[in-house]
């Protein structure tokens, strides 16, 4: 399902989720003449979600705005039930890792973690190396972050953030710089974290990795919300958006000119020796295409959407 | 048997002046700071070459290159690396995200930045007066500098706090309002720590008549208008605090 409305339902629309940890009331936030969030109506419950949307898009200012570090113009941001900007306690709730490179200098990844405990108070010091030990920087733990690498000094915020022990989670691209190894780790403690009833809320560029994390999505799109929901059900969603089908075939001449003729097909290209179908009706396309194919007796070697990735979703949603 | 000592929990105003610590005596930051003390020597070395008593030409100096140029601009760096320079990258968000208030945090940077500073600035006065062969200044050339130090950090903080160019603003502020403006009128002079340091050095250390300006508190009544300096410029910086916008580094 999606939510395309500046003024949803609650009770039905996606973008809300029941026991919201996390409320975003019509919040607009600007700077000068941009508007960076427009009206903006969601929530945020246990689990992770990703939040998503093209550069510019507000993703960043939404994430600060939930944090407290910006104040709103408009509208009203609460977090487990008070406003982080002006009531200080809820940052004992809510973590953020910033998208920032910056680390502080001279300070280690424990300094940093020791620095944070002694802001919070934290009684138990053991979740230091707990949560050194949970982004896998032990081993560096007493080395100073000038020298590292953007993953590590990722690493390093997400250490500090979960010193805080938070009941929300505000994670703003925490996988830049991180190696594959490392991105499977921290997805992996970031599910962790959602499954023991936390609220995750995480952005990223690279989406499939969004998809294979978060069970949820919120779409933004220049300020305003596009779309709510699993990523799947999104796109389902959205079927007068034409989708693509990429067939591979031995006479992809001879099959496209005979599925342009069927109602289910909106167009066919061609990339090269293979066959794009464009259709609205991908149901009836999944029947009518083995059908055609085996009646002209032609073998299918492939058949893959183009488009049913997250970075499709931006793009129909952006135009 | 080997007991584990866990880390002691600090109380936050604490953390706050240790870790400011932390930061400014970090890497090439000690250039930067030590930089202006040796220059405040420096200026101990040429007042030697002046033809009047040591003491008359170590005030002379001071007054015009101590107070006017090395502490302003030491003062600088170290109040934009307490505060401003963190703002600017970004990761001021560590300390800001916290349920410590804004003034604790405030005070902390200051204090981290006022003992790094009063100290090394104090310690180079006095060095610079001895070697000027004013030995006998050399106390109050500390107590003016730390007294300054103090309030010249404040009102850099608080400039951090107010304006995102804040080494630009704060050149600004020495330069064009201190130095122009308070030279010129005596309302801008009794707000400005550079002149207040050296009328608190000046009469200390009973300096030449032509350095006194009847228009501006002098000695004791000086150090007592520093004071008020410093107060004023934390509680803005407090209140500015808790109202940043922090929109990164990005932004």
């Amino acid at each position: 399902m999606s939510s395309l409305s500046p003024t949803p339902t609650p009770a039905q629309d996606p973008a809300f989720v029941p026991d919201a940890t996390v409320s975003i009331t019509d919040v607009s936030v600007w700077f000068g003449q941009k508007v960076a969030l427009s009206e903006l109506a969601c929530s945020f419950g246990a689990g992770v979600t990703g939040l998503l949307g093209p550069n510019g898009a507000g993703k960043t200012t939404l994430m600060r705005a939930i944090t407290g570090l910006l104040p709103v113009n408009q509208g009203n941001v609460l977090v487990a039930g008070v406003n982080p900007r002006s009531d200080r306690s809820a940052h004992r709730r809510v973590a953020l890792v910033p998208e920032d490179e910056a680390v502080p200098r001279g300070l280690t990844p424990r300094g940093l973690c020791r620095y944070v405990a002694d802001l919070h108070q934290v009684a138990d010091r053991s979740i230091i190396d707990w949560a050194l030990h949970a982004v896998d920087l032990m081993p560096v733990a007493d080395r100073r972050m000038d020298g590292f690498s953007k993953g590590m000094r990722q690493r390093s915020k997400v250490a500090a953030a979960l010193v805080k022990n938070p009941l929300v989670l505000v994670l703003d691209e925490p996988l830049n710089g991180a190696d594959p190894v490392q991105r499977l780790a921290l997805i992996s403690l970031f599910r962790r974290l959602g499954d023991e009833g936390r609220t995750v809320i995480v952005s990223s560029h690279v989406l499939h990795e969004v998809e294979s994390m978060a069970e949820r999505v919120i779409v933004i799109v220049r300020g305003r919300l596009a779309a709510a929901g699993g990523h799947h059900a999104i796109r389902d969603a959205m079927d007068t958006v034409p989708r693509h089908v990429l067939v591979r075939c031995a006479d992809a001449r001879r099959l496209g000119s005979s599925l342009a003729t069927l109602e289910a097909v909106g167009g066919v290209s061609f990339e090269g020796m293979d066959l794009v179908v464009s259709t609205t009706r991908a149901r009836e396309l999944a029947v009518a295409l083995p059908q055609t194919a085996r009646d002209l007796g032609i073998r299918l070697a492939e058949v893959r959407p183009l488009d049913d990735s997250l970075e499709s979703l931006f793009r129909e949603l952006v135009r | 048997m080997t007991t584990v000592v866990a880390p002691r929990r600090r109380p936050p105003i604490v953390a706050v002046v240790v870790y400011t610590l932390g930061i400014m005596l970090h890497g090439k930051r000690w250039v930067g700071l030590a930089l202006p003390c040796a220059t405040a020597v420096l200026f101990g070395l040429l007042a030697r070459a002046l033809e009047s008593s040591p003491s008359e030409d170590f005030a002379q100096v001071a007054s015009t290159a101590l107070f006017g140029l090395v502490l302003p601009v030491a003062c600088l760096v170290i109040g934009d690396s307490a505060l401003g320079s963190e703002i600017r990258s970004g990761s001021f968000a560590f300390t800001w995200l916290s349920p410590v208030p804004a003034w604790q945090i405030a005070l902390g940077r200051w204090l981290g930045g006022a003992i790094i500073g009063g100290g090394m600035l104090a310690v180079a006065f006095a060095l610079s007066a001895v070697v000027a062969g004013a030995a006998e200044s050399a106390d109050e050339a500390a107590v003016a500098a730390a007294f300054g130090t103090m309030a010249y950090i404040a009102v850099f903080l608080a400039i951090g706090c107010l304006v995102r160019r804040a080494a630009a603003w704060s050149l600004a502020y020495v330069f064009l309002v201190e130095r122009l403006l308070g030279a010129a009128l005596a309302g801008i002079a009794q707000i400005s720590p550079g002149w207040e340091a050296r009328a608190v050095f000046v009469e200390l250390a009973n300096g030449p008549t032509e350095l006194f300006r009847d228009d501006i508190p002098q000695g004791s009544a000086a150090i007592v208008r520093l004071v008020a300096i410093t107060v004023v410029a934390l509680g803005l910086a407090s209140w500015r605090l808790s109202h940043l916008r922090l929109s990164g580094s990005t932004d």
